[in-house]
């Protein structure tokens, strides 16, 4: 009896629990869901909580201290191929010699705490930089500011020690730059590298709501005077009151969350962004059709050799592993045949594709290989986002009939399958293949690559790495994956002979300028093994060119926006440089597997509208924030 | 003073001497790996897309170590680690620089000593309690029934179990939160607040209870049914001694001694932290920080949180020994 009474109270209790429970929302009673926005955070839980100073150090950026907190001079839309002027009222002037920038401010700019954003602040920034070494930006500052003068309120004119014409770039948004500090509270800070910046002052549209101690959320709210912002001047009141940022530990946790509507934005992994459009009858992703995926991200992906090491600095070499790839194998072991591929070191998205893939196709078309003995080998195939898409429909794949569309899913062209032509080039250059079928090197010794790579099944790198050594062992050569977590130690030291890296630097992704691309490789950088490289994404290649040296110094001495088919014409160039030589192999771009629920809001970016670009971590979150739609029903 | 001479001092030196072995391991382990914090900064912000210079990369380079300390010779660094020993002031944490370890420490200890603590000691009282009484009743049909039902759960990993219960319990019954650290609210102590702690760890709660209490089952059922077949204990029900007294004076008191010790070396695991169900639950765990340290190359806060590791359980095997006669009074330091 006392047993059965014992039962009957836990039982209760259970039941009191369990109601309870029941009735807690997610969110406190004074922030509306129908008015928050919560998006995933990709880099994870913050490491640094309380701390809101990114002028210092890695702090998290993307927990919306980059979308939403400030706002840069200018921003990189990759989307639309532009440059968004944000606190800057225009773009950047140059004199004739490059010695000196002007920047225009936009008038009518505030901080959060009601000071105006003033040529002060710009003045300010630049000099701290200049002085503190512990700063990220520090050695540009330092390497190029001679002075910096404010001419008004309004009107600052940088003048450089030596001339550049792409000073700029440090003011730059592309998911980093140096960004204006708010003078009035960084000078009263003792230590700018300690200093938390909290809480922090905003000159974007939001200002910090509150924040999880633990790093696992960060709640941000709309400024009241969200007009005194530039997104406010240029788009609109951001719709979302309330914007929070929150981070997963793990795939499933993500998945679940945006099924039960607690997750706006998010990107997945390709798996999991298939659960999620599967399950959720209000889920999409970029493209509302198959393939589903971001893939006008302004990234590439693909192989990197070292070429100072052995045989991978013999141009024949790399070009014999270029045509041992079946990318259409490749692609379908990468990424599902989801992604457009790449012959050029360029992502393929529809601003490139017009000025650099179309022009460059003829030419791409004709270019030849000496295989030895006078033969020679055109190894461009244009047809094979033809081929990737018939391999789609044979999966059961929508794949759809237009050409163009099929040019837009898989990319313009790539490399033919020739592994007898890459067997010639390996024996031009002295390597064997032995009687078990196996590549020897020149010295008789067995071919072993071991391809280094990010440790995350997932991440682009390891799948590219898992495709290209799955490609090379069906060739003969012995490839493995080594996957790491020293992996980014072991490239930047160049302690590596082949790694599944970026291939190339990303280019800035607005306008036709591809000196971010081609810097990385000019010798003035170039370092021994063992020697930090000095530009990461490429510049691990170890590789240069006179040619490239020369079409990079070209490129310094021309305004990119004054002269902008000057420009194009020499990217064109280098771009050509890059596919002779082969000092990386890029496959295929980036694609960005992102799901949207369109429960609580509607009107993404998505590819049938790509008013901006479609990430929650960029930093221009901001200005899609006031095109977003709240959905009527709620 | 025989006791100290023969026992306790050959303990005590034992003690020291895997403390300083382990620290020692922990000091180079991560520096062999291959990883380099620094350049791990410098990857970050060339992805970023800062530009910089030989010049810029080698200065740069500079100021992170002299940061993070990471001046001087491999031995010099492993003095100054042992002067952190000793002040347990681990310095700033690499990944998550300028925070202090000590700072992530104080921040994510509580949250794991709330869930690895009730939940080890949850698991392991109702574990062995019908352990106990199941292993002395082996022969009954409910004994069986529920053997089965341990046997099926006990293999579960971790990772698939939680898996499960947030399906369960977060999907299909939308009861329990998928991950969000009792969100959009700063921890005060009120109701509302413990509530929704309480809430939130629920279902890692729940996996770590029920999967470690069908371990501690399995090993007490075990034990008991050998304590069972001891000569004294038939000799007890052969003297008419009561079936309940049997039980919880003679056989449980015997079976539970193996049972005190790995508790206690369950229990010196807590900076260790429960990493999978961490993960699973996003919650904010000693696991997780000590991954995130590994993974990164954050030779301070790994340092930090290791070393604590290494002198809990150490120190907890120390205090067993010292203790153990008055667990088992078999036992006596002569």
């Amino acid at each position: 009896m006392q047993c059965k009474r014992l039962v009957l109270t836990f039982m209760v209790l259970g039941l009191v629990l369990v109601v309870s429970f029941s009735a807690l929302a997610q969110l406190p009673p004074e922030i509306p869901r129908e008015e928050t926005l919560i998006v995933d955070q990709l880099t994870g839980r913050v490491g640094t909580p309380s701390n809101f100073n990114l002028w210092a150090g890695w702090r998290w950026q993307d927990r919306g201290i980059q979308q939403l907190l400030l706002e840069p001079l200018w921003t990189v839309d990759y989307a639309t191929g532009e440059i968004i002027p944000g606190l800057a009222a225009e773009l950047p002037i140059y004199n004739e010699d490059f010695t000196q920038m002007t920047i225009n401010l936009r008038q009518g700019v505030y901080w959060s705490d009601d000071v105006p954003l003033t040529a002060d602040d710009v003045v300010f920034t630049i000099d701290l930089h200049t002085r503190i070494a512990g700063l990220p930006y520090h050695g540009p500052m330092a390497e190029f500011v001679e002075k910096t003068e404010k001419i008004d309120d309004y009107t600052v004119v940088v003048t450089l020690k030596t001339p550049s014409s792409r000073f700029h770039t440090h003011f730059l948004d592309r998911w980093g730059c140096l960004r204006i500090m708010p003078k009035h509270i960084f000078e009263k800070a003792e230590d700018p590298l300690t200093f938390e910046f909290n809480p922090p002052v905003a000159c974007g549209p939001y200002i910090l709501y509150d924040y999880d101690p633990a790093g696992f959320w960060t709640l941000w709210e709309r400024r009241e005077d969200w007009e005194r912002t530039p997104t406010g001047m240029l788009f609109g009141e951001p719709q979302p009151k309330y914007v929070l940022f929150q981070a997963f530990e793990s795939e499933e946790g993500r998945i679940l969350a945006q099924l039960r509507h607690e997750l706006d934005m998010a990107q997945h992994t390709l798996e999991g962004l298939r659960v999620v459009l599967d399950r959720s009858d209000t889920a999409r992703g970029w493209r509302k059709e198959w393939p589903w995926v971001v893939n006008i991200d302004p990234c590439i992906t693909g192989i990197l050799f070292n070429t100072m090491v052995e045989p991978y600095n013999l141009r024949e070499v790399r070009w014999a592993l270029v045509l041992a790839i079946d990318i259409v194998d490749y692609m379908a072991v990468a990424f599902d045949l989801m992604a457009p591929v790449s012959s050029l070191h360029l992502p393929p998205v529809p601003a490139y594709k017009e000025a650099f893939f179309v022009p460059t196709e003829e030419w791409l078309q004709e270019f030849e290989l000496d295989m030895g003995n006078g033969e020679k080998f055109k190894p461009y195939d244009s047809e094979i986002p033809q081929k990737i898409a018939e391999a789609a429909k044979e999966r059961g794949f929508p794949v759809p009939e237009d050409p163009v569309l099929i040019q837009e899913l898989f990319g313009m062209g790539w490399w033919k399958y020739a592994p007898d032509v890459a067997e010639k080039l390996l024996e031009k250059n002295g390597f064997t293949r032995g009687e078990d079928g196996k590549w020897r090197l020149p010295d008789g010794s067995l071919w072993k690559i071991s391809i280094v790579s990010d440790p995350s099944p997932v991440h682009h790198h390891f799948r590219n790495a898992t495709a290209a050594a799955e490609q090379w062992r069906k060739f003969g050569i012995d490839a493995t994956v080594n996957a790491t977590e020293a992996f980014n130690s072991l490239v930047l030291n160049g302690e590596f002979s082949v790694a599944s890296q970026w291939p190339a630097a990303e280019p800035w992704g607005a306008g036709v300028d591809l000196s971010r691309t081609f810097d990385p490789w000019h010798s003035r950088l170039l370092t021994p093994i063992g020697q930090t490289v000095a530009l990461g994404p490429g510049g691990g290649a170890r590789w240069c060119d006179p040619r490239l040296d020369e079409i990079i110094e070209k490129m310094e001495a021309i305004d990119p926006f004054a002269e902008i088919e000057t420009t194009r014409l020499l990217g064109i160039e280098g771009l050509k440089v890059l596919v002779e030589e082969m000092p990386t192999i890029p496959t295929y771009g980036y694609c960005g597997p992102v799901a949207w629920d369109e429960y609580y809001w509607t009107n993404y970016p998505g590819a049938e509208n790509p008013y901006t670009q479609p990430y929650q971590h960029w930093p221009n979150l901001k200005y899609m924030l006031p095109f977003l739609q709240p959905k009527e029903s709620h | 003073m025989k006791f100290i001479k023969d026992y306790l001092f050959p303990r005590l030196v034992q003690y020291l001497l895997v403390v300083f072995c382990g620290i020692t391991a922990v000091f180079f382990i991560p520096r062999i790996a291959g990883q380099d914090p620094v350049l791990e900064m410098i990857a970050q912000i060339q992805v970023q897309g800062g530009s910089l210079d030989p010049t810029a990369v080698e200065s740069l380079m500079k100021s992170l170590e002299e940061l993070y300390g990471l001046k001087g010779s491999l031995f010099e660094q492993y003095i100054t680690m042992w002067k952190r020993v000793f002040t347990l002031d681990f310095g700033p944490s690499l990944f998550q620089f300028p925070t202090p370890v000590s700072d992530l420490l104080r921040i994510y200890l509580p949250w794991t000593m709330g869930l690895f603590i009730t939940s080890t000691l949850l698991s392991w009282i109702l574990g062995n309690l019908l352990g106990g009484i199941s292993g002395y009743f082996s022969q009954k049909r409910w004994s069986k029934v529920l053997d089965a039902i341990i046997m099926v759960i006990r293999p579960i990993p971790h990772y698939v179990f939680g898996i499960l219960l947030l399906i369960l319990f977060a999907y299909v019954w939308p009861l329990f939160p998928v991950g969000g650290l009792v969100l959009g609210r700063r921890t005060a102590f009120n109701l509302d607040f413990v509530l929704r702690v309480l809430h939130y760890s629920f279902l890692p709660a729940l996996t770590l209870v029920i999967l470690g209490g069908a371990s501690w089952f399995q090993q007490m059922k075990l034990l008991v049914q050998n304590v069972k077949r001891e000569d004294f204990i038939q000799y007890a029900q052969a003297g008419g001694v009561k079936e309940r007294l049997i039980i919880s004076r003679y056989v449980l008191p015997n079976a539970m001694l193996p049972q005190i010790t790995q508790l206690t070396l369950a229990l010196g695991q807590v900076f260790s932290g429960v990493l999978i169900v961490e993960m699973v639950f996003s919650y904010p765990g000693m696991g997780l920080l000590l991954y995130r340290g590994v993974t990164r190359g954050d030779y301070n806060l790994v340092m930090g949180i290791t070393t604590l590791s290494i002198l809990t359980i150490a120190t907890a095997v120390l205090v067993l020994d010292l203790i153990y006669p008055l667990l088992d009074p078999r036992i006596r330091h002569r």
